[in-house]
């Protein structure tokens, strides 16, 4: 497996042309997978022209590793759709989330819906990893979903859940900084239990991005709309993940009113920036 | 860990999250995942809005890359409200976005808020046809120096590149479309009663020859043999077709046209 290391970008078709004639020095590009399942599409003929110079992971949003219907055709049907991409792109990294958006392979949503944690869904996400993991014959890594609604019957905390699944199929995660401060935000809890939570090797990847604010009902709820640069509590939260988890290849999401290149590659200068103040402070340790 | 089970098994859970996201509006009678949800802060309604919310944006999101001048004639706003409609009655069947939004332009045609933009039903069509181009396989391009080995060339059948689409419209979808390509043009009227006077249809091929799809009219007899060779028919019928269509049609010069811009890229022989 490739390695990647430093600060990437999220690649969205509005740059294509960018990373084409300018190449900016970026040391790797996540794709969603999703928008590649031809290997014959426009889209897929400017990534085969970019990741020649470029390394890639592979995000995938539509595994949904959350589903109760662990056999269903749609999903399945989806999964061997993955793989060829993935075969044709061979990334450095895998990942998607952990969440659903289809049921009983009738509907599907395209969103990444919340699961109750509970030893049932523990049970039914174990065996959807490892069904993935089978199909595409490498590790995933699956990441902390962000979320706005929580389950009474839950009798699992988020982070111990995500251990358990790390242990259990030997997946790795996917840290989202941001989903953790909107999450945390949401439900109430603190966010630095749940990094000290997650065992240290377990993370192999975090992301970053920025969220929107709404009031429902007189409360103000973060929403994970990827649509802004990253707010300072955020950054603060990254700068503790580094910390504790080492400087991990980060990533820059950003997927509504996607901005000018130089935008993003702003923000890539304020992660390198903590990466290199935290090696910093802890080369003086 | 509390070890006792559940209210409702995972796969009924989902079951009820996707009936409520489907349902028209959220109410607490027409709900069904309300008594396992987390109501401390928000109900359920207002939770399962959220969820629902942000479904419909994705979705709309994705029919925004496919219809973008769609979006840009009727503006974002319409577009969305269209959209929020259309997506009540259309819902995506799996995890490939790219198969979705095929009917939108029928949509389109019967929404009532709609129906006086006459082209806009044509031209959803003519976004549809360039996305359906842009995912299509490769041409493979067949040898043409073997044609000349061939023995009866009228029985032979032609064969189109993958990307290609045939549209046909009463409107002039090709220079709105085009219009709407760049933000800056000055002249950003189109005169739709050209065509009515004229009372011809514009002709269009969708074809993706190289990394961009493109777009170009032809005559009324080209547009009937490339769509004589779309169904398989032979090159004899193809040519009587398109001669009955247009008498000066000159099968010489569109077939050579037609290979050069890798419109044809293959024959064989009658099945």
């Amino acid at each position: 497996m490739q390695k990647i290391k430093g600060v990437g970008l999220g690649l969205r078709h509005q740059h294509f042309q960018d990373f084409i004639e300018s190449k900016p020095d970026v040391p790797w590009l996540e794709v969603h997978t999703e928008n590649f399942l031809s290997q014959n599409s426009t889209s897929s003929k400017y990534l085969a022209t970019i990741r020649q110079h470029y390394e890639i992971s592979a995000h995938c949003v539509g595994m949904s590793l959350g589903s109760a219907d662990v056999a269903c055709p749609v999903r399945e049907q989806h999964l061997q759709k993955i793989k060829k991409t993935v075969d044709w792109l061979q990334p450095a990294l895998v990942s998607d989330h952990l969440s659903w958006s289809a049921s009983d392979g009738v509907h599907y949503i395209p969103d990444l819906l919340p699961i109750p944690y509970t030893e049932e869904a523990f049970d039914v996400v174990t065996k959807n990893i490892n069904r993935a993991q089978d199909v595409l014959q490498r590790q995933i890594l699956v990441e902390n979903p962000s979320s706005y609604l929580g389950f009474v019957d839950s009798t699992i905390l988020e982070w111990d859940f995500l251990a358990g699944l790390y242990k259990a199929t030997g997946c790795g995660l996917l840290l989202d900084v941001n989903n953790i401060f909107v999450s945390a935000h949401n439900h109430d809890f603190d966010a630095h239990t749940y990094l000290e939570s997650l065992p240290v090797d377990s993370v192999k990847e975090i992301h970053l991005a920025g969220y929107s604010i709404e009031n429902i009902e007189g409360k103000e709820v973060y929403i994970d709309t990827h649509g802004q640069r990253v707010y300072d509590g955020v950054w603060k939260l990254y700068e503790q993940a580094i910390e504790r988890f080492g400087a991990l290849p980060t990533l820059i999401e950003w997927d509504t009113d996607v901005p000018a290149l130089s935008v993003l590659l702003d923000e890539k200068c304020k992660a390198e920036a903590i990466i290199n103040k935290v090696l910093k402070h802890q080369l003086k340790l | 860990m509390n070890k006792s089970l559940p209210i409702s098994t995972l796969a009924q859970m989902q079951r009820n999250f996707i009936s409520d996201c489907l349902s028209g509006k959220l109410t607490s009678d027409n709900m069904l995942l309300t008594s396992g949800v987390d109501t401390r802060f928000i109900s359920a309604q207002g939770l399962m809005g959220i969820y629902k919310n942000s479904a419909i944006a994705n979705i709309t999101q994705a029919l925004s890359l496919t219809y973008p001048v769609i979006e840009k004639l009727v503006g974002k706003d319409f577009f969305n409200a269209a959209c929020r409609h259309f997506i009540r009655d259309v819902w995506p069947e799996s995890g490939n976005m790219d198969d979705y939004g095929s009917e939108f332009p029928t949509f389109l045609a019967e929404f009532e808020h709609a129906k006086h933009l006459v082209y806009l039903e044509d031209v959803a069509r003519l976004e549809w046809a360039l996305h359906l181009s842009s995912l299509a396989n490769n041409a493979i391009i067949t040898d043409w120096s073997t044609l000349a080995y061939v023995a009866d060339i009228l029985q032979l059948q032609f064969t189109l590149s993958p990307s290609i689409q045939l549209i046909r419209s009463s409107h002039p979808i090709d220079r709105i479309w085009q219009l709407n390509q760049h933000s800056d043009l000055q002249d950003n009227q189109v005169d739709l009663s050209l065509d009515d006077e004229t009372r011809n249809d514009i002709l269009l091929v969708v074809a993706r020859p190289e990394l961009k799809t493109v777009i170009f009219s032809v005559t009324v007899g080209e547009f009937e043999f490339l769509h004589c060779c779309e169904k398989a028919q032979t090159f004899e019928q193809a040519i009587t077709s398109a001669t009955l269509k247009q008498a000066d049609f000159c099968v010489e010069e569109s077939l050579r046209n037609f290979i050069e811009r890798l419109v044809i890229i293959d024959f064989k022989d009658k099945e």
